[in-house]
């Protein structure tokens, strides 16, 4: 009797151990960019240093700087974007050192909060915190409350952009986030130069501003190229977002991206961009491929992205924050460090310049020659100044978005409250 | 009789184990590579470096105290009520949707707080009553109820926080909307401590002790607990006393939800409950199931907890290096246990 | 094949379950075994089917000594027991059933194993589908699977534990012209039963077992008298009885039909007095504790009405019963009467009416030393309940027992006691009786139940006598009702 029952317990807490872990991957978040509110200029509002590391005298003085990443610091994706710029600053400032706290999640690190691992960053040493998602807005702000001295970055933030929603006076609290809109108008200027059905797909995060924002800018990339390079009509080009639910797969709350990527692909879409943090839509199509099926897709993030299925892989679009962080670095350094929100856009000269742009697009094995040409024009094109959230533009309900020739505004941009016209899939979240 | 003779030897395996569970991690560090002297300073450091970390184990101890006194009852009935984490789970939900109901009247803070504590602990006690019926009336194990529960209040609060709670216009993994500051509970002045959640703690903890103690509340729900069948023919009502005693757990689970709520992360969360139920049943299961060294015990889980956070930032170890400790703490403490009976019985 | 069972020994901790045994069966026999539950018969079989081994002794088998360590050596030496609830696998297909624990190849063929498998069935008559589901066929199927089984294994000595037992007649007449085959074929058939009429009808020599020894073997023709006495033991002369009058809070069955998934019960009637006591005889399993927790109230009745002192009990629950002042001591002291873990003071404050939220431990120690004493119970107040004899045990149980009682149901209340503490016992409950405490006991000792009782009942297969006055009857009477004759 007494041994059975030692067993059971013993069993079952072998099992709750199980348990214990097993919950945890379950949400582990790879998470993505979630920049709700960033808006309008699109020059650095404040920061007046050099990009260039040019000063630092000759003994390196040890300079740490702390990190949170929201999911793990290899993930292909988001936070390992962030901890990559981390190593960046590392070898640009002599004596610099990154540390950092990965996982910085609910479900990763149950019973903490980013505030509190912010200070146990800071009692080692750290100079500087990095926040490095939207989901520590709330730990970012607690911490500057705390801690008014500390030098905070809130990456994709807007607490500290005087005409945001959002605004909050805080001596030393930076916020920087990355022009993306021109990725998306990229890459969907790719999936339109490839598509030959003429439908592309798009799968989509959860419904936000932000989210809003980018497919539309894919959405309209995809539509000039469409009309200006393919010469076809943009009338006929299908453009259709299938929303998930969330940045990644969670298996009984959001659409399988799995399922919805072969959806697309079954049903005649060739090109399907990916808007989530995870690479589903690579890697159906790579499956789709093999089966026979002439099929495309751009995934998200990570430059390194395509990696994994080359042969279907058009291009990703992809954060670069290791300028950004660099320019910190040395404010803080040089003791000059203030409240700024950024909003950066790519370096046109060339996008891919890891030490001058904020976000680039690599071209992926699977784009023919003719179309890399006309989107390598269509990318002289915007460095040349083109806008495409110019007038006449509609949203997707048909009511009036832009005049002829009326050109929007950062907030308006920001905060697109609905799909374009022409855009199929859902606006708003649905109650 | 051989009551001192068997107490020593308890205390000698008991010993025994915590070395063996200490061996056991310092090997699991040195797979993984890791200086195991580095990390337990730099768990010592990290819990009890400053006032700053002390009060955190404090409030990492508030929710855990309460789960473990809620379990203390159900083992006690001899119910395995792993559905804890959804009872704190609705707990929070529970409070959250009071504070988000009130919030814009005019009460007081102070009564909007209270009441949601109120409905945090109303939220426990259905979610505990349901494991409970299902058990009696349905002959579900609780072990499959409770699971089954701890599933669906994981998806009713991603449901909540991505759908009608959600922030306007985002659907984040950060939780709803935090609340005001006046609608947080009070904390002392640097600290993120809120010494009435302690206190709270501390009371359902000293109740539970009491309960078991020296009441026939206490002594009916040992007898459910020990013989049901028993317990049965000697007239005790043995159904009501098993639902009494989850209802009981989840009136402590669904406090430390609002405490979790009010106190901690000012709004809901997707895991809300942080894994302070199943940390609770690990130590009600080491101690035994005695109310007496539940918080001692408790208290050293919480500081673990915070003690390890800092292991990645200096030594790039995962934190979940504690619940390592921890889990071989419960295994080894139970396996010596099993090892000191079958001894006794063989002389 | 000759089997030989030479001064076997097994103890079970204080228990001497076989003492001494020698035995020898012929081949060719059919060998019966009789005897009480808990007599020794099923340990010997155990024995020399390998499933438990003797202190001492030694087994031959044709002359030859063996070892038999598991059933499976058993069955390598052609010794194969047909257990009470036959141990087959039942979701699966008999085919299946046959080929395993039937070494072979690792594929074994199928179809010439079903092909075998129905020519042996044809030997004895059998008609069982080898494609059919196991949990589809009867008990008494299941028996010829299981014979068949091992026959098929190789067995030339047959054990079969009480097999008459959930068998139709038909059934059973085919299972006793099957075993009368198998003999004649030269095999051992070794047949335990507590049947005395399925053993006075089949076997060709009886041996009675009794207390864990063999305390004789006969031939036919068989005198049921001598039988009954062997099993049950001699006669000792009854103590005067008193009678007790009837009184207001008399308990009545009426028309009492009681059922379980096993066995069905129909139509009792019966009325005790104050202070009778009431004896309820049979084989175990017969329905006595069905009967007894019937009213109790821990089953309820399918028909019939119960009441005590006129107040209708019928369809109530336990608690009811219990408020009405009758009270249910089970046999399995420490699975359903006392909680192990819990220390006697503990037991009595919980047996106490409750009084006030918190508990008073000065009061419950004083209770709970008076209580010690007054029951003479080895243990002080603060001893655990399994620390204590079994018969402090009994005790204790006895002693938790409140205030006034009207209708005291016992279930073996001296069961695997020494018999001081047995004497003593009735001594406390003949107490209570004196004081108007109605008592119904089971017992699977007659002597006991004779000695003790003012009525016996006596179960057999479903059916109950009528009340039988203890002073007129007999143990040879009694023992013949229980093994089924005069129903």
């Amino acid at each position: 009797m007494k041994s059975k029952r030692i067993w059971f317990v013993l069993s079952f807490v072998l099992l709750l151990t199980l348990l214990m872990s097993a919950c945890q991957p379950a949400a582990t978040p790879t998470q993505a960019p979630q920049p709700t509110q960033p808006p309008a200029e699109p020059q650095p509002t404040q920061p007046p240093a050099e990009p260039q590391p040019t000063q630092p005298p000759a003994e390196p003085e040890e300079f740490i700087f702390g990190m949170l990443l929201v999911g793990p610091y290899n993930d292909r994706g988001w936070s390992q974007a962030h901890y990559d710029a981390g190593l960046y600053v590392e070898e640009k400032v002599p004596g610099a050192k990154l540390i950092y706290i990965d996982k910085v999640n609910p479900a990763d690190r149950p019973g903490t909060t980013p505030e509190q691992l912010a200070e146990d960053l800071l009692s080692k040493g750290a100079k500087l915190i990095i926040f490095n998602s939207d989901d520590m807005k709330d730990g970012a702000i607690n911490f500057a409350r705390a801690h008014p001295d500390v030098p905070v970055i809130h990456a994709s933030g807007d607490t500290s952009w005087k005409e945001g929603v959002n605004y909050i006076e805080f001596p030393k609290f930076g916020n920087t986030m990355g022009r993306m809109e021109y990725g998306k108008m990229i890459a969907g200027c790719a999936a339109a130069l490839t598509t030959k059905t003429g439908q592309i797909g798009y799968l989509g995060p959860l419904i936000n501003d932000e989210t809003r924002r980018l497919t539309a800018s894919a959405y309209l990339g995809a539509k000039y190229c469409y009309e200006k390079y393919a010469g076809k009509n943009p009338a006929d080009l299908k453009f259709k977002v299938t929303w998930i639910g969330f940045w990644f797969n969670i298996p009984g709350f959001t659409a399988d991206p799995t399922q919805v990527a072969d959806d697309f692909l079954n049903s005649g879409y060739d090109v399907v961009i990916s808007g989530i943090d995870t690479t589903e839509a690579l890697v159906q199509a790579s499956k789709a491929r093999a089966a026979g099926k002439e099929v495309w897709a751009i995934p998200y993030d990570y430059e390194g992205a395509c990696a994994e299925a080359p042969e279907v892989c058009l291009g990703v679009p992809y954060f670069n924050w290791g300028p950004a962080y660099l320019r910190a670095v040395e404010q803080v350094k040089a003791g000059t460090f203030q409240s700024y929100f950024e909003w950066l856009g790519p370096d046109w000269t060339d996008i891919n310049n890891h030490d001058t742009s904020a976000v680039g697009f690599v071209f992926g094995d699977a784009l023919s020659a003719d179309a890399k040409a006309n989107v390598e024009k269509f990318i002289a094109e915007l460095a040349g100044g083109l806008n495409l959230f110019v007038g006449p533009l509609n949203y997707q309900d048909g009511t009036p978005f832009l005049a002829e020739g009326e050109v929007a505004t950062d907030l308006q941009v920001w905060y697109l409250p609905q799909l374009l016209e022409g855009m199929e899939g859902q606006s708003v979240p649905s109650e | 009789m051989m009551k001192t003779s068997s107490r020593w030897s308890g205390i000698g395996f008991q010993t025994l184990a915590v070395l063996l569970a200490l061996a056991f991690t310092t090997v699991v560090m040195l797979i993984s590579g890791a200086d195991p002297i580095q990390v337990y300073q730099n768990i010592i450091s990290g819990a009890l470096g400053s006032p700053t970390k002390i009060a955190d184990i404090l409030v990492a101890w508030t929710p855990l105290l309460l789960a473990t006194a809620g379990l203390l009852l159900t083992f006690t009935a001899g119910l395995w009520n792993i559905g804890i984490e959804g009872q704190i789970t609705l707990g929070a939900i529970f409070t959250t949707w009071a504070l988000r109901l009130l919030q814009p009247t005019d009460l007081p803070p102070t009564l909007i707080m209270t009441i949601g504590f109120v409905a945090g602990a109303l939220g426990g006690m259905i979610w505990a009553a349901l494991v409970g019926l299902l058990k009696i009336y349905g002959n579900v194990n609780e072990i499959f109820g409770g699971l089954g529960l701890n599933f669906v209040a994981t998806a009713l609060t991603i449901w909540l926080i991505f759908g009608p709670w959600k922030r306007p216009g985002v659907g984040s993994m950060s939780g709803t909307e935090p609340f005001p500051l006046e609608l947080w509970l009070p904390t002392l002045s640097g600290f993120r401590l809120s010494p009435l959640a302690l206190a709270m703690g501390i009371i359902a903890i000293a109740i539970v002790y009491i309960l078991l103690r020296g009441t026939y509340f206490g002594l009916r729900l040992k007898a459910v607990g020990r013989n049901g069948r028993a317990a049965f023919l000697m007239g005790i009502p043995t159904t009501r006393y098993m639902l009494m005693a989850f209802l009981l757990c989840g009136l402590m689970a669904g406090l430390a939800g609002a405490t979790q709520v009010l106190a901690v992360y000012h709004r809901l969360i997707p895991s809300i409950s942080s894994g302070y139920g199943f940390l609770g049943m690990m130590v009600a299961m080491l101690v035994n199931y005695q109310a007496l060294w539940a918080a001692p015990v408790a208290l050293f889980f919480a500081a673990l907890n915070i003690g390890s956070i800092q292991l990645p930032i200096v030594l790039k170890l995962d934190s979940s290096l504690s619940g390592v400790l921890q889990g071989s703490l419960v295994l080894f403490v139970l396996l010596m246990d099993g090892v000191r009976r079958r001894l006794t019985r063989n002389q | 094949m000759k089997v030989e069972l030479i001064h076997i020994h097994k103890h079970f901790g204080a228990v001497h379950a076989n003492n001494d045994i020698n035995l020898t069966v012929e081949s060719g026999k059919i060998q019966g075994i009789l005897g009480e539950n808990g007599a020794g018969k099923s340990t010997l079989m155990k024995i020399l089917s390998g499933y438990i081994q003797a202190d001492s002794g030694e087994i031959r088998l044709d002359g030859k000594p063996v070892k038999i360590n598991s059933p499976s050596d058993a069955i390598r030496l052609g010794i194969g027991m047909l257990h009470q609830d036959p141990l087959d696998f039942p979701p699966m297909r008999v085919v299946d059933n046959l080929l395993i624990g039937h070494d072979g190849s690792l594929f074994p063929n199928r179809r010439e194993v079903v092909r075998a498998f129905n020519e042996l069935q044809n030997q004895f008559g059998f008609s069982i589908d080898p494609y059919a589901y196991v949990d589809t066929l009867t008990v008494g199927e299941r028996q010829q699977l299981e014979i068949l089984r091992l026959l098929w294994l190789g067995a030339r000595v047959l054990i079969l534990d009480e097999p008459t037992t959930g068998i139709s007649a038909s059934q059973k007449e085919k299972l006793f012209e099957t075993l009368r085959r198998l003999a004649a074929q030269g095999m051992s058939v070794i047949f335990v039963s507590h049947k005395l009429e399925d053993v006075e009808f089949l076997c060709d020599r009886i041996a009675v077992f009794r207390k864990g020894e063999l305390v004789g073997e006969v031939n036919p023709p068989y005198v049921t008298d001598e039988l009954v006495k062997m099993m049950f033991g001699r006669v000792i002369s009854l103590e005067e009885k008193r009678r007790y009058e009837t009184c207001d809070v008399s308990f009545h069955l009426d028309h009492v039909t009681i059922e379980d998934y096993r066995l069905q019960i129909r139509d009792i009637n019966l009325s005790v007095s104050c202070g009778e006591v009431i004896g309820l005889a049979g084989m175990e399993g017969s329905g006595q504790v069905q009967f007894l927790r019937t009213c109790a109230g821990l089953m309820r009745p399918v028909a019939g009405e119960i009441n005590l002192g006129g107040r209708r009990l019928t369809g109530k629950p336990y608690r009811a019963f219990l408020e009405a002042g009758i009270a249910y001591v089970p046999a399995s002291r420490m699975e359903e009467g006392l909680i192990p873990g819990l220390s006697l003071t503990e037991h009595f404050i919980l047996a106490e009416e409750q009084n006030g939220f918190f508990i008073n431990f000065d009061k419950a120690l004083a209770t709970t030393r008076q209580r010690i004493e007054d029951f003479n119970i080895k243990g002080t107040p603060v001893s655990t309940v399994e620390s204590l004899s079994g018969g402090n045990q009994q005790r204790a149980l006895l002693a938790m027992l409140r205030h006034p009682v009207n209708l005291l149901l016992l279930e073996h209340p001296t069961r695997g006691l020494d018999i001081e503490s047995a004497i003593w016992i009735w001594g406390k409950l003949k107490e209570r009786c004196k004081q108007g405490t109605s008592i119904i006991f089971t017992s699977a000792d007659l002597e006991e139940i004779l000695q003790y009782s003012d009525r016996i009942l006596v179960f057999y297969g479903g059916k109950v006598s009528p009340p039988i006055d203890a002073e007129s009857t007999t143990v040879e009477q009694l023992g013949q009702l229980i093994g089924g004759k005069g129903f």
